[in-house]
């Protein structure tokens, strides 16, 4: 099974969801599942910018009772 | 009776423990530095060539009678039993605590950061190592300068942006902006991490001749070949370069380890700014988790509102951020709170002049933050995101 972490950054607003996911980030092995949990409404188009741009699979992107979830394989880093 | 203990001499502390003296408390104010550093000076030190002694002040000419200040390391609070231990082995007990220790730099999460910032300084560890950046930029004759940050969280948001600006500035002064390429790198997806921001402020890098990188993450530098390699799979050679470092909460023990968060920021009541689970001791400023930027005139700001709330009075703090973003001659503010998103603010001379004056009311607001409470609440009220929601 593959490393799973999870980012818990409800109620941050903007920049938070993206700092907490680059924190995390930094610290996980390619082929790593990343979940992120967060309110901001920003979150969803900031993140499918990011996985884009930087090259990461975005497995899941859901939304329930106003928390955004979202999974995402780091398939970026070598 | 009453015993109310300040950890930390930063902006935060100071104003506070003053305040607190001015309503005729006593308090105890615990610095392990007998300087206080005005933080933003670093960026005039390194890039213009300031002399570090216009930034610094002994702390002891900071604090009013009524503050007693002990010099010591604060290594352990205990929230249970009302405690706090020194490095040295003294303990002091306390009624009411308000922690304003700052963040901590981490050099180590980025392999070859601590040997950049020993060879070249940079303009976030200290007045030295800002005075030992402006030594290499005065003998940049042609090449790179690089701006980055090893992370997106890190105290004043537009600092590497007042940084590319004042570097440009001096550059062309001394006629070599066409053979010293001035770069940012920004661990953001835009200019700035608010849209509405970058919308202003990217057209002003451009005019200023600094070229813009976006999502570039510093994972590692090498310092022998010069070159910066991000989380996201890029890289960019420098002939100088300043690194903003990861940041995380102060280097102190907490018992109960609940009330930190994964990076060692201190869990607070966002409003209210009282420890997570606890009515007798605050966080305020940069060691706090409140979900705002980390700013000078947020952890002063946090200050007054705890410093009533000792008073008996039900103030809040919103989340109030005002960092100024310093271009040539002109400067923008980063307005927004808790409920707000950053409102556009155009850059003025006018903003200019406000900022100046901020800089250079700074040690007087330390000591009497009474004087200037009026004209501050003045400020911000009038710039009220609510108020300003169009733009300014
Ligand atoms: C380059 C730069 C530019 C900036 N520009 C701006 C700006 O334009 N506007 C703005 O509002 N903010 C700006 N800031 C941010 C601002 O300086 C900080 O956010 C502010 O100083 C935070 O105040 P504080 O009281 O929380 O912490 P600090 O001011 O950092 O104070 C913490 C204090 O605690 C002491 N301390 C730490 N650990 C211990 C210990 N274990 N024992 C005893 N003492 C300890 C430290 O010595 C320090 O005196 C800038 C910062 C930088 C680096």
């Amino acid at each position: 099974m593959s490393e799973r972490i999870t980012v818990d950054a409800r109620g941050m607003a903007c920049p938070g969801p993206i700092t907490k996911l680059v924190r995390a980030y930094r610290k996980a092995s390619p082929g790593a599942l990343i979940e992120v949990l967060a309110t901001d409404p920003g979150f969803k188009p900031d993140i499918e910018a990011w996985a884009k741009r930087t090259g990461n699979e975005i497995v899941e992107l859901s939304e329930e009772d106003g928390v955004i979830k979202a999974v995402i394989r780091v398939t970026g880093k070598k | 009776m009453e015993k109310i203990l300040v950890l930390g001499a930063g902006t935060g502390g100071l104003v506070a423990a003053n305040l607190l003296a001015s309503h005729g408390y006593k308090v105890t104010l615990i610095e392990r530095s007998d300087t206080h550093l005005f933080q933003p000076g670093m960026l005039w030190i390194a890039f213009q060539g300031h002399s570090p002694s216009r930034y610094t002040r002994p702390v002891k000419d900071l604090v009013r009678p009524g503050v007693e200040l002990v010099k010591g390391s604060v290594a352990g609070i205990d929230l249970g039993d009302r405690l706090v231990y020194l490095a040295d082995g003294r303990i002091f007990t306390y009624t009411t605590l308000i922690i304003a220790l700052g963040a901590q730099l981490d050099y180590e999460a980025v392999p070859g950061h601590r040997e950049l910032v020993e060879r070249y300084g940079d303009f976030y560890s200290g007045a030295q190592a800002a005075a030992r950046m402006w030594s290499h930029l005065r003998e940049l004759v042609r090449g790179r300068l690089v701006i980055a940050a090893a992370d997106p969280l890190y105290k004043c948001p537009p600092a590497p942006h007042k940084a590319a600006f004042l570097a440009a500035h001096t550059l062309r002064r001394m006629g070599r902006l066409d053979s010293v390429e001035v770069h940012l790198a920004l661990p953001f997806l835009h200019e700035y991490p608010s849209e509405v921001v970058a919308r202003i402020v990217a057209p002003k890098l451009e005019e200023a001749g600094v070229n813009v990188s976006t999502l570039f993450t510093v994972e590692s530098i090498d310092v022998d070949k010069g070159r910066i390699y991000s989380l996201e799979g890029e890289e960019i050679d420098f002939s100088l370069a300043a690194v903003i470092p990861v940041h995380r909460g102060p280097s102190v023990k907490v018992e109960p380890g609940e009330v930190l968060d994964e990076d060692g920021f201190v869990k607070v009541d966002r409003y209210k700014l009282n420890v997570e689970g606890y009515d007798d001791a605050y966080a305020i400023g940069d060691a706090s988790n409140a979900p705002t930027s980390k700013t000078g005139v947020t952890a002063h700001l946090g200050a007054e509102v705890v410093v009533d709330r000792i008073m008996g009075l039900d103030s809040r703090f919103n989340g109030r951020t005002n960092c100024p973003i310093v271009a040539n001659g002109e400067a923008s503010f980063v307005i927004s709170s808790y409920d707000y998103p950053p409102v556009p603010v155009k850059f003025s001379r006018f903003k200019r002049m406000l900022e100046d004056l901020f800089i250079a009311s700074y040690w007087s607001s330390l000591k009497y933050p009474e004087r200037w409470a009026p004209i501050f609440r003045a400020y911000f009220n009038a710039t009220d995101p609510r108020v300003i929601s169009g733009g300014w």
